[in-house]
C-alpha cells in the first residue's frame, strides 16, 4: 500500500466520523417516521398562519351583513371573494377565522414555551448549583405548585385577570410588539399577553425539576471540575458548562409543553376563561360554535381538528426527539 | 414513622393554608364581585340607591370589612365582636373596616376617561359593630358558610351535597372502568412488545392522551347523538343527566324520564369520553412501567425457577409493576370530589367541576372557595396516603 492510498483512507475514514452532534440527532430523528411527518406537518401549518393576511380572503372582523350560515364555497358578489368554509353565526368568514386564530393560538403557546422554559432553566440551575437553603425554598415551593390542581388555580387567576384588564401593568412597548405579531390593536392583545403570563407562570415547575436533576448530575462531572480548577466563575460554569449539556431533555419537555400549552389555552377559552370572542382562537371558536352542533355539526369540528391535530403532531415531535437526543442509543 | 407522620400532618396544615390564604386572597382582590352589576342600576332613575343601600350591601357580603378579618372570619369563625374577658370588653373600638368609602372621580390623562378610586373613608367599622351580625361558624369546623348567588341564603354545604352524588357517579364509573380495561391492555402490550396488538394500540392510545376532553366530547355528541337522531337509528341522549319529559330511542324503545334506563343513557357519552382519555393514560403508564420490571434479574429467576410464563407475569410482575401506579390511584380522590370540570361541561352534567366554574363566573365566592378549599384538603391527604402506601407496597422504600 502506498503512502498516497493509506492518506486517502484514513481521509475518507475521518469523513465518515465527521458528523457534528447536530447532524447526528437529524439522522436518528429523521428515523421516527411519525415525528418527520408531523414536523413536516407542523411547519406546513407554521407557515399558512404566517401568511394568514396573503390567504385570508377576509378580515378577521369582517361581518357580511345578513349572510349568516352560508355555505361552503359561496362567492360573496360584491368582491367577488370566496367563503371557502362560510361563514358564522353573525356573519364572519369562518376560513379567515380559523386561519388568523392559528395565529393566535400557535403564537401564545410558542411564547408560552419559551418563556417557561427559560424561567424553568434558571431556577432549576440555580437550585441544583447552589444547593442548601436556595435549593430546599424553590423545590419546597415547586412541589407545592404541584400538589395544587392546576385548572381551578388557572380559572381563579384568569377570572382574575381578564375582568380587570389594568391589573398588572404591561409595557405599551410589549403590547405594540405582540400586537404586530398577531396583526391585533395594542389593546386588544393584552389578553393574549395575560393568557402567556398565566400559562408560562404554571409551566415552568416541570422544566424546573428537570433541570435540577441534570445540573446534580452534571456538578460532579470531571470536566465541571477542569473549568473550575481553570478559573472560571459560578456563572461562567452555569452557561459554558451546564446548561448545554442539560438541553436534552429541556428540548423534549419543550416540544411536549408546546402541546400542552395549545390544548391549555383552548381549554381556557373553550370554559369562557382566555381570550374573548372577537378575537378568534382555536378554543373560542368550537366555544362558539358549541351551540350549533345540532344543525351544523361541521362548524365546532373545523377548529377543533387543529387543536387535535396540533397537539398530537407535537407529541410526535417530542417523541421522535426524546429518542434522537438520548446519548445511550448508539447510531 | 411517627415523627414522620408528625411532621408531614404539620406541613400538610401550612400547605393547605398557604392555599387557602392564596386563593382566599386572588377572589377577593379581583374587580368585579358581587357588587358589579350595583353601578349600572345607581345610573337608573327608577331604581335610586342611596349610600346607606350601599352601606348595607357591602355589609351583607362583608366587603365593608378589611380583608385579614374578612378571611378569619371565613376560615375560623373570628373575630364576631369584642374580646370579653371576666366581663370586661377588651379592643371594641378597634377598626376593623370601612363602611362608607369616599370615592374620588379622577381624569386618566391617557385614556381620557373618569376613573373612580376609593381615596378615604367616611364612616369606619368597629370591633363591636361585628355583634349580632350573622357568622359563620368557620370553614375549619365544616360550615361553609352561605351561597351569595346560585342558591341565594343558602348554605354552600346543601349545594355541594346536592351535586356530590353526580359527580361520584360519573367520575367513580369512569375511574372503575379505566383501571379495569387499561391495566390488562397496557400489561398485554408490554407482554407482546412490537406485535401488531402493541403498535396498533399505542399508536391509538397516544392519539387517545393527545386528544383535548372538550374536542373528543363535541366529537362524541356528533357521532353517537346527532347524526343517528337525524338518521333515525338508535342514539345516545346528550346533555343533562337525565332528561325532562319522556322520549323514544329507535329499537330501545320508549324511555320514561328519570327512570334507571334514561340515567343510564346520559352517563353513557360523558363517562365514555372520561374512560377513553384515562385507558389511554393507564395503559401507556402500565405499558412502560412492565417492561422496566420484566428487564428485572428476579424476574430472570421466576422464570429460570420454571414457574408458568402466567404466574411470571401476573404474580412477579405484574405486581412490582403496579407499585408506581398508587400514585394515579391515589390521586383519584380529589377528583372524585372536584369531578371534571370541562366534560361536565360539555356533557351540562348537573356535578361539582360545573358548579365551581358557575360559582366562579357568577361571583358566587363562598361556593367557589369552598370547592376550591376542600379540593386542598383532599389533594394534601392523598399525597400523605401514596406515601405511606409505597412503604406498604415496596419494603425498600423507608419514610424518613
Amino acid at each position: 500500500m502506498s503512502v498516497a492510498q493509506v492518506a486517502n483512507l484514513s481521509a475518507e475514514a475521518i469523513s465518515i466520523e465527521e458528523r457534528s452532534p447536530f447532524q447526528i440527532v437529524m439522522m436518528r430523528f429523521k428515523r421516527h417516521r411519525l415525528a418527520m411527518v408531523s414536523l413536516v406537518l407542523m411547519i406546513f401549518i407554521f407557515s399558512i398562519t404566517v401568511f394568514a393576511p396573503l390567504i385570508a380572503p377576509f378580515q378577521v372582523q369582517e361581518l357580511s351583513v345578513n349572510k349568516y350560515f352560508v355555505a361552503w364555497g359561496t362567492v360573496d358578489e360584491a368582491t367577488g371573494r370566496v367563503h371557502h368554509m362560510g361563514t358564522d353565526h353573525i356573519g364572519r368568514d369562518y376560513f379567515s377565522r380559523l386561519i388568523y386564530a392559528g395565529r393566535i393560538s400557535l403564537t401564545v403557546a410558542l411564547i408560552s414555551v419559551i418563556i417557561s422554559e427559560t424561567i424553568g432553566i434558571v431556577i432549576g440551575a440555580v437550585s441544583g448549583f447552589f444547593g442548601g437553603w436556595i435549593d430546599s425554598v424553590l423545590m419546597r415551593f415547586v412541589e407545592f405548585m404541584l400538589t395544587i390542581p392546576t385548572l381551578p388555580l388557572l380559572l381563579i387567576i384568569s377570572a382574575m385577570l381578564l375582568r380587570d384588564e389594568n391589573l398588572i401593568p404591561i409595557p405599551e412597548s410589549i403590547l405594540k410588539f405582540m400586537g404586530n405579531l398577531l396583526l391585533l390593536t395594542p389593546r386588544d392583545a393584552r389578553s393574549a399577553v395575560l393568557i402567556i403570563l398565566i400559562l408560562a407562570g404554571f409551566g415552568w415547575l416541570n422544566a424546573a425539576q428537570l433541570m435540577r436533576g441534570m445540573v446534580l448530575s452534571l456538578r460532579e462531572q470531571t470536566f465541571v471540575e477542569a473549568s473550575r480548577s481553570l478559573g472560571a466563575s459560578n456563572f461562567r460554569i452555569i452557561t459554558r458548562d451546564m446548561i448545554p449539556n442539560a438541553m436534552a431533555p429541556i428540548i423534549v419537555d419543550a416540544s411536549l409543553g408546546l402541546a400542552g400549552y395549545i390544548v391549555g389555552e383552548a381549554a381556557l377559552a373553550f370554559l369562557g376563561f382566555g381570550i374573548q370572542d372577537p378575537i378568534p382562537t382555536w378554543g373560542n371558536m368550537l366555544a362558539a360554535s358549541q351551540q350549533f352542533m345540532l344543525d351544523r355539526p361541521w362548524l365546532p369540528l373545523v377548529p377543533g381538528l387543529p387543536i387535535f391535530i396540533c397537539a398530537l403532531a407535537f407529541n410526535y415531535i417530542g417523541d421522535g426527539l426524546r429518542d434522537a437526543l438520548d446519548p445511550r442509543l448508539k447510531l | 414513622m411517627a415523627a414522620f407522620f408528625i411532621r408531614r400532618i404539620f406541613q400538610m396544615i401550612i400547605v393547605v393554608l398557604v392555599s387557602a390564604i392564596a386563593s382566599y386572597a386572588l377572589l377577593n382582590l379581583a374587580p368585579g364581585g358581587p357588587l358589579a352589576g350595583l353601578r349600572q342600576q345607581q345610573q337608573n332613575a327608577r331604581f335610586q340607591i342611596n349610600e346607606d343601600d350601599i352601606a348595607r350591601i357591602r355589609a351583607y357580603f362583608e366587603l365593608d370589612l378589611y380583608l385579614p378579618y374578612r378571611f378569619t372570619r371565613w376560615l375560623i369563625g373570628v373575630p364576631r365582636g369584642p374580646i370579653v374577658i371576666g366581663g370586661q370588653e377588651y379592643f371594641s373600638d378597634l377598626t376593623i373596616g370601612c363602611r362608607k368609602p369616599t370615592e374620588t372621580e379622577t381624569l386618566n390623562q391617557k385614556t381620557g376617561e373618569y376613573e373612580s378610586r376609593i381615596t378615604g373613608c367616611k364612616e369606619y367599622v368597629q370591633l363591636k359593630d361585628l355583634e349580632g351580625r350573622r357568622t359563620s361558624r368557620g370553614i375549619l369546623l365544616g360550615d361553609f358558610g352561605l351561597s351569595w348567588r346560585i342558591l341565594r341564603d343558602r348554605p354552600v354545604a346543601d349545594l355541594l351535597l346536592s351535586r356530590l352524588p353526580k359527580t361520584l357517579q360519573l367520575i367513580g364509573l369512569s375511574t372503575l372502568l379505566s383501571l379495569l380495561i387499561g391495566i390488562p391492555l397496557g400489561v398485554y402490550s408490554a407482554v407482546r412488545q412490537y406485535s401488531r396488538f402493541d403498535y396498533i394500540f399505542t399508536t391509538l392510545a397516544f392519539m387517545g392522551s393527545a386528544m383535548p376532553t372538550f374536542f373528543f366530547g363535541i366529537l362524541m355528541i356528533i357521532i353517537f347523538s346527532i347524526v343517528p337522531k337525524e338518521a333515525g337509528l338508535p342514539y345516545v341522549p346528550a346533555g343533562l343527566s337525565e332528561s325532562v319529559r319522556d322520549y323514544t330511542v329507535p329499537l330501545i324503545g320508549a324511555v320514561e324520564a328519570g327512570s334507571f334506563k334514561d340515567r343510564f343513557l346520559h352517563i353513557l357519552l360523558p363517562a365514555a369520553v372520561l374512560t377513553i382519555v384515562n385507558i389511554s393514560l393507564y395503559s401507556r403508564f402500565v405499558r412502560a412501567s412492565m417492561l422496566e420490571v420484566m428487564r428485572q434479574d428476579y424476574v430472570r429467576t421466576a422464570r429460570a425457577k420454571g414457574l408458568t410464563e402466567r404466574v411470571v407475569i401476573l404474580k412477579h410482575a405484574l405486581r412490582n409493576a403496579l407499585i408506581p401506579f398508587i400514585t394515579i390511584v391515589v390521586f383519584t380522590l380529589p377528583g372524585l370530589f372536584s369531578g371534571a370540570i370541562i366534560t361536565e361541561s360539555i356533557f351540562a352534567w348537573p356535578g361539582m367541576g360545573r358548579l365551581y366554574l358557575l360559582a366562579l363566573g357568577d361571583y358566587d365566592y363562598p361556593v367557589a372557595m369552598s370547592i376550591f378549599f376542600i379540593l386542598a384538603v383532599l389533594t394534601v391527604i392523598a399525597t400523605l396516603l401514596r406515601d405511606f402506601l409505597y412503604t406498604l407496597a415496596d419494603p425498600r422504600i423507608r419514610l424518613s
